[in-house]
């Protein structure tokens, strides 16, 4: 039986490695290698929410990251090509 | 003192303030690089981490209540990623239009080469599987269910051809969504109206719910299938 707070240790520590990824890490300069490394942090929040049981949110939160990286993902590529700095 | 309500499990209350620093932290990290960068499309991507951090303090609680906090949440980011991206596209294009010295290519989508999906599955398997999923989206109601139900929307409108909906279907859709919210609505007030109709108002509420995700989630597929079937 593994223990429980070892998943949500893991959780947090995903969470921050993958909000400092996300802030301040390599190559963050180019929006989509941004946009990849907040699912690190997301995929930390899932583990904390399958330790608390939120069954309900953590389908949620899986729903919602889907169709955010897809709105980002057009609009980062929209704004490309009409030639804006992103 | 420290009031905890004695339905909730002693696990969570050891994992109560470690989740809340990691909240904290989370939330100190995504505030100071949003104002660290200047371009709105990295803020807008920074916000995520945010919304995440909001996640982790409310999870924290361990009981329903956070469930039934988390999931307007959500829906509340993504609306307002939705919103301030289309404000984004919208500003580049009043920029482009107040300087056309800027030569620009007229198209632009999400894929800019031409896209076109010749597997043999993408014509034979969606009904099959779009109307499993809608199916079950309806049996599971409210948020997932809406969600669920609109996955299958979404793989429909993108797997299949046609291009282009009629104005009537969209202002249908648009009717199916006050609908729904009026379902809510009457949902709630017979809650407090009437307590002993509780399993009607529920169901009022919920099928709302569905059927205002699903059409929601149906129109992001639609406006993603005019970006990805263009020859």
């Amino acid at each position: 039986m593994i223990d429980v707070h070892l998943f949500f240790y893991f959780g947090i520590f995903l969470a921050i490695l993958g909000s400092l990824a996300t802030a301040w890490g390599p190559g963050v300069n180019d929006p989509i290698v941004r946009t990849f490394n907040t699912e690190v942090a997301s995929i930390g929040v899932c583990l904390i929410l399958l330790c608390y049981n939120h069954t309900l949110a953590l389908l949620t939160l899986i729903a919602t990251t889907v169709i955010i990286t897809l709105i980002l993902f057009r609009a980062i590529i929209r704004l490309e090509e009409m030639g804006a700095d992103v | 003192m420290i009031f905890t309500p004695p339905y909730v499990p002693s696990e969570f209350i050891f994992m109560y303030m470690p989740a809340i620093y990691a909240g904290l932290i989370v939330g100190f990290i995504g505030s100071m690089a949003i104002a660290m960068k200047r371009e709105e499309l990295h803020i807008l991507i920074l916000t995520d981490l945010i919304g995440l951090a909001m996640i982790f303090v409310v999870s924290a609680v361990g009981t329903d209540l956070a469930e039934a906090l988390i999931l307007p949440g959500l829906v509340v980011e993504l609306a307002e990623t939705m919103a301030i991206s289309e404000i984004l596209i919208s500003r580049e294009m009043r920029k482009i239009d107040a300087d056309p010295r800027r030569n620009l290519s007229k198209a632009s989508s999400l894929f800019p080469q031409p896209f076109a999906l010749n597997m043999e599955i993408m014509t034979t398997a969606p009904n099959f599987i779009a109307l499993v999923l809608i199916g079950y989206g309806i049996f599971l109601t409210g948020f997932t269910g809406g969600a669920v139900a609109g996955g299958g929307i979404v793989l429909y409108a993108l797997s299949k051809k046609a291009r282009g909906m009629p104005v009537l279907v969209i202002d249908g859709i648009a009717g199916v969504s006050g609908i729904s919210w009026c379902l809510w609505i009457i949902g709630f007030l017979l809650f407090f109206v009437a307590p002993n109709l509780w399993l009607i108002s529920l169901f009022l509420a919920a099928c709302g719910l569905l059927l205002k995700v699903a059409s929601k989630v149906g129109l992001i597929g639609l406006l993603m299938r005019e970006d990805i079937d263009k020859e």
